[in-house]
Formats: C-alpha cells, sequence, structure tokens
C-alpha cells in the first residue's frame, strides 16, 4: 500500500519535472518559415513578460505575453529587423522589458560592478598574501 | 597604505548594506515600472466607439485639455473597485475622461455601465489589446494622466484609491 503511494508521489514529481521544459507558444501562434521562426523565438526568448517579471514572453502564458508573441510574429512577417522590433517594445515599454539590458550609461552599473568587485578582491587578495610571506 | 586597502571591501559591503537598508524602509513598489511614455507625446491610435456612432480618432481627442485615460474592463474586478473615483473625476472636478475597453464584450460593457453610471466622455474598443501595447500598458486598471499639449505627464498601474486620487487631483491642479 506505502509503495504503491510512493510510485504516485514519485509519478507526479516526474510529471512535474517534465512540465519546466515546456513553451507557452500556442500551435496557432507559430509562423510557417521555419526561419523566421526561429528569430521569433529567440526575440521572445529576450522580452520580459511584464507580469510574470522573471519569466521571458516565450515561457509565460500571460495574455500580454501572447499578445507579445503575436506582434513579434507580425511584425518579422511585415519586414522589420530584430532591432526595430526591440525599438518598438522598448520605446513602450523601456528598457525594463529586455532581459538582457543593453550597455547604456544608466545601466553601466550594472554591467561593471561585478567586474570592479572582482578588482577589489584580486587586489586585496594580491596585498594580503604580499603581507602574509613578508611576515614569514 | 596596505592596512588601509584592506579596509576597502569592508567600507563597500556596508555602503551595500545601507542602500538595501535604505531601498526596503522607503515606500516603493518594486513591481511597479515607470512608463516608458512619461513626458512623452500620446501614442496616436483610431479605433471603433462604445456608445457613439462615430470613429475614435486620437489627434481629434488629445491636445485641448487635461485629459484622464482609463483602460477598464467588465471581466476585471479591480476595475469595478476603482469605478468610484473615475466617476468623482467626472462629476466633481469635470475632467475629460477617455475610456479604453480592454478585450471585453460590448454588451456587457453596456449593462455595466448602466448599473455603475457612465464617467467617460468616449470610449475605444480595444478588441485586441493593440492600443493597450501602444500605450506600453501591461495589467489593466491603468490610468494615465495627459496634459493640454497631449504630453503624457503621470500614470498608475492598478486599481486608483483615496490616497491615488488625492495625488492623481493634485497633477491635475499642476498641469491646468
Amino acid at each position: 500500500m506505502l509503495s504503491k503511494k510512493i510510485k504516485i508521489i514519485v509519478s507526479i514529481f516526474i510529471l512535474q519535472l517534465s512540465f519546466n521544459s515546456c513553451y507557452a507558444v500556442e500551435p496557432e501562434e507559430i509562423l510557417n518559415n521555419t526561419k523566421q521562426e526561429l528569430r521569433a523565438r529567440n526575440i521572445s526568448k529576450n522580452i520580459r513578460c511584464m507580469i510574470c517579471q522573471n519569466q521571458s514572453i516565450d515561457d509565460s502564458s500571460a495574455p500580454i505575453a501572447k499578445d507579445l508573441r503575436i506582434l513579434i510574429r507580425n511584425k518579422i512577417k511585415d519586414g522589420n529587423n530584430d532591432e526595430e522590433i526591440y525599438q518598438f517594445l522598448t520605446d513602450r515599454y523601456g528598457d525594463f522589458i529586455l532581459l538582457n539590458p543593453s550597455f547604456k550609461l544608466n545601466t553601466f552599473a550594472l554591467w561593471l560592478l561585478p567586474l570592479i568587485f572582482f578588482i577589489i578582491g584580486l587586489i586585496v587578495i594580491f596585498v594580503h598574501n604580499k603581507k602574509s610571506k613578508k611576515l614569514l | 597604505m596596505k592596512r588601509q586597502l584592506l579596509k576597502v571591501p569592508l567600507l563597500i559591503f556596508f555602503i551595500i548594506l545601507l542602500i538595501f537598508f535604505y531601498l526596503l524602509i522607503i515606500e516603493r513598489n518594486p513591481s511597479k515600472i515607470p512608463s516608458a511614455l512619461l513626458e512623452k507625446k500620446f501614442p496616436n491610435f483610431e479605433a471603433q466607439t462604445l456608445l457613439k456612432n462615430k470613429k475614435f480618432i486620437s489627434s481629434e481627442q488629445f491636445g485641448k485639455e487635461i485629459i484622464l485615460v482609463n483602460f477598464f474592463a467588465t471581466w476585471c474586478a479591480p476595475c469595478r473597485d476603482e469605478h468610484v473615483f473615475i466617476k468623482r473625476f467626472s462629476d466633481e472636478k469635470k475632467i475629460k475622461i477617455i475610456g479604453i475597453n480592454y478585450k471585453d464584450n460590448s454588451e456587457k460593457t453596456k449593462k455595466w455601465l448602466k448599473e455603475l453610471g457612465n464617467p467617460y466622455n468616449i470610449i475605444a474598443l480595444d478588441k485586441n489589446g493593440q492600443i493597450a501595447i501602444d500605450w506600453g500598458v501591461y495589467g489593466i486598471p491603468e490610468t494615465f494622466v495627459v496634459n493640454s499639449k497631449g504630453i503624457i505627464k503621470y500614470r498608475y498601474v492598478g486599481p486608483i484609491t483615496k490616497k491615488i486620487y488625492k495625488k492623481i487631483n493634485l497633477i491635475i491642479k499642476e498641469n491646468n
């Protein structure tokens, strides 16, 4: 009896794991042209769902994410390039909509601080080591 | 000199700690994102209207007086909550209000307005959510204040509360 219960729990757990890799893109959204569809998927993966915020619109099943996925595909079909599509979205939703924000004056701290901290750390380790060696 | 250098990481750590502490105590909601359209001209659009037999053309509506733009839907419960404040803007403050009916059933909207009262001067229908995207809307209800030059001065995401009602009134006064 107990083993049956465990089997059910394990099955649910495995099923849950397999759902993690699901995407929200619905069949009717997919473009016939595979090259264009791939472009749409790549752009969607870099666009934040403004409701879920930690998900891309490619992963999110929120209605606004679906609207934006369809909009991106329509823009690709209309002949817009990736840059134009990103520009269209950031003009309306700001840089926050990008999961990978570009290097700008207001994002430089975001990009450079980890590097600065790393360099400071290296200097501290170097100075500390030198001092320890002298003591020996 | 070298000893002083060793204090740098500690100092940076405390500065970061202070910044985090400051962000914790100030009143803010990190999930609310400022509009990219603030201080910019209203996005142009055309749409069908709900109660009038004419097309909504944004360039004909904006740019003459201060206007409140409210995205709403009958299926959105917070929209019902804020409706009383939208009515107050219309009844007490005599502000022109443009309603954008987002992905809704027109018949249900007519019924809803009959029941709760209609504070909107004109209602544009956003059947597929395109107008909302052009305005950078991501969760209704959302309310915008557009000044008499057609510049967006304020945006609020969520239902208008007493506090926000007062804040919007202040912005209207500043821009009148």
